[in-house]
């Protein structure tokens, strides 16, 4: 049975989330101003980078 | 004074069982002797203005180990490629929860925030790498040389002095940064720029003078190491196999014997290579034991052995070994029959050894150069490994060869 790689997996979900709030943001149902933006931006480079290194810490035991 | 005493005392680790969250305020009030609720009160207060002390917390978890020598998680990670990647996110992480609380206003001001966490990561960096440097340097190897084994120099490892000049970085930015947005730099910025122009071109001129000079250090460094190993191995061959071939010359109408010395050399010599060390001689005392026994059996003189005292046989303490052995030898060669006496005292900070003979005795001045065993096996040995040997003898009166080794 093929493995579920994490990173892609929590990657793939952080991007996905990012795009839905911008295109709420298009369609005027939020608003998403940069105060906020920033800070997403930010969490969501931090979170894929975090489960990358945990991951990899995972695969060498 | 008794903050001070408790200071020294207790190490900074966590102290999850008189703790509300991780342990870590208890840890800190147990490290300094105050009352963790101070502790826990100071990081609630800082955490409401701007956040800095819900930073402060997570970063003081990261670095801190817990109870029973449990590494602090950021020492879990070390050493692992992946290390880098880990830290890099959770500073991203941090920083995007005190931008959010910077938007909904938990904020002091900029120009105080960001240069307290940047002085804080470098603090702590620099707290972190003093105190690991503080723990004991894992034993030397057998013939690693006097330089690797002596252990009461002060010098940091690369890796740990390199993550202290970070730290020392970060702290001087963040004061750099707090004065520029306090726009108390101002008045500097001109002695600045000609302190800065000034440096750049000093550096342009000394440059190649600084790098020959650590291309010349690494080299001598390098020089040395390898002649103080030469030194070591030239040491040992003259104690094992030099003086085997001596006594098999003098035995060689008993071919018996003649083959008995040159099985047990052989054994001594492959275990030395191998780095191996004689079975049951794991203490000092019972490692002189043996090579007392060892001299008595292959020149047939009598040697008393007394013994005060006892350690684990580091590699220090087996360089004495091997010098009070080579004494014991040079005693049964020259000494004629007459009984050859070994007294050890083994003390926890110091180990003394006495070899004594009543034969002629001889004038240290008058001894050839070529010959090794008192120069090379004994004094250079103990001075190699941070001890000394002294030789009291006179013609006519005896000898008596002192070997201390401070631990």
């Amino acid at each position: 049975m093929r493995r579920i790689d994490r990173t892609s997996l929590v990657a793939g979900l952080a991007i996905t989330v990012t795009g839905v709030l911008l295109l709420l943001d298009r369609l005027d149902a939020i608003d998403v101003r940069f105060g906020y933006g920033l800070p997403l931006l930010i969490a969501v480079v931090g979170v894929i980078l975090l489960a990358a290194g945990l991951e990899g810490r995972r695969d060498r035991g | 004074m008794a903050a001070m005493s408790a200071s020294t005392a207790a190490p900074l680790r966590r102290d999850p069982a008189h703790g509300v969250i991780a342990g870590v305020a208890a840890g800190i009030a147990r490290r300094f002797g105050v009352d963790p609720i101070v502790v826990r009160v100071l990081f609630v207060a800082t955490s409401a203005a701007g956040g800095a002390g819900l930073a402060l917390y997570m970063l003081a978890w990261a670095i801190m180990g817990g109870e029973d020598g449990k590494l602090a998680p950021i020492e879990r990670l070390a050493g692992r490629r992946e290390t880098l990647m880990v830290v890099a996110g959770m500073v991203l992480l941090a920083i995007a929860a005190l931008l959010l609380l910077r938007k909904w206003g938990f904020w002091l001001s900029d120009a105080v925030v960001w240069p307290v966490l940047l002085a804080a990561a470098g603090g702590a960096l620099i707290w972190h790498q003093s105190t690991a440097a503080e723990e004991p340097a894992p034993a030397a190897p057998l013939t690693a040389p006097a330089e690797r084994v002596a252990p009461r120099t002060l010098r940091l490892p690369a890796d740990v002095a390199s993550r202290a000049l970070v730290g020392a970085a970060l702290v001087v930015g963040a004061a750099l940064v707090f004065l520029w947005l306090n726009d108390a730099l101002r008045p500097a910025r001109d002695v600045l720029l000609a302190v800065v122009v000034v440096l750049v071109a000093a550096t342009l001129i000394l440059a190649p003078w600084w790098l020959r000079l650590v291309r010349g250090l690494s080299t001598e460094r390098a020089e040395r190491i390898r002649s103080q190993e030469r030194a070591e191995v030239a040491a040992h061959l003259h104690d094992s196999v030099l003086q085997t071939l001596a006594l098999m010359q003098r035995r060689v109408d008993d071919p018996r014997e003649v083959a008995a010395l040159a099985r047990r050399q052989e054994r001594e010599l492959r275990a030395w290579l191998n780095g191996r060390r004689a079975a049951g001689d794991d203490t000092v005392a019972s490692a002189l034991e043996g090579a007392a026994a060892e001299v008595e059996e292959a020149h047939g003189v009598p040697v008393e052995v007394v013994a005060v005292g006892d350690a684990p046989l580091d590699p220090r303490a087996e360089a004495l070994v091997a010098a009070a052995r080579e004494a014991l030898v040079n005693a049964a060669k020259f000494a004629g029959d007459g009984p050859v006496s070994l007294y050890a005292e083994v003390a926890p900070g110091r180990i003394e050894v006495f070899v004594r003979d009543r034969g002629p005795g001889f004038d240290p001045a008058a001894v050839p150069d070529d010959r090794r065993g008192v120069r090379e096996s004994i004094v250079g040995r103990m001075e190699r490994h941070g001890g000394h040997a002294t030789v009291h003898t006179a013609p006519g009166g005896g000898t008596e060869v002192e070997l201390v080794l401070e631990r």
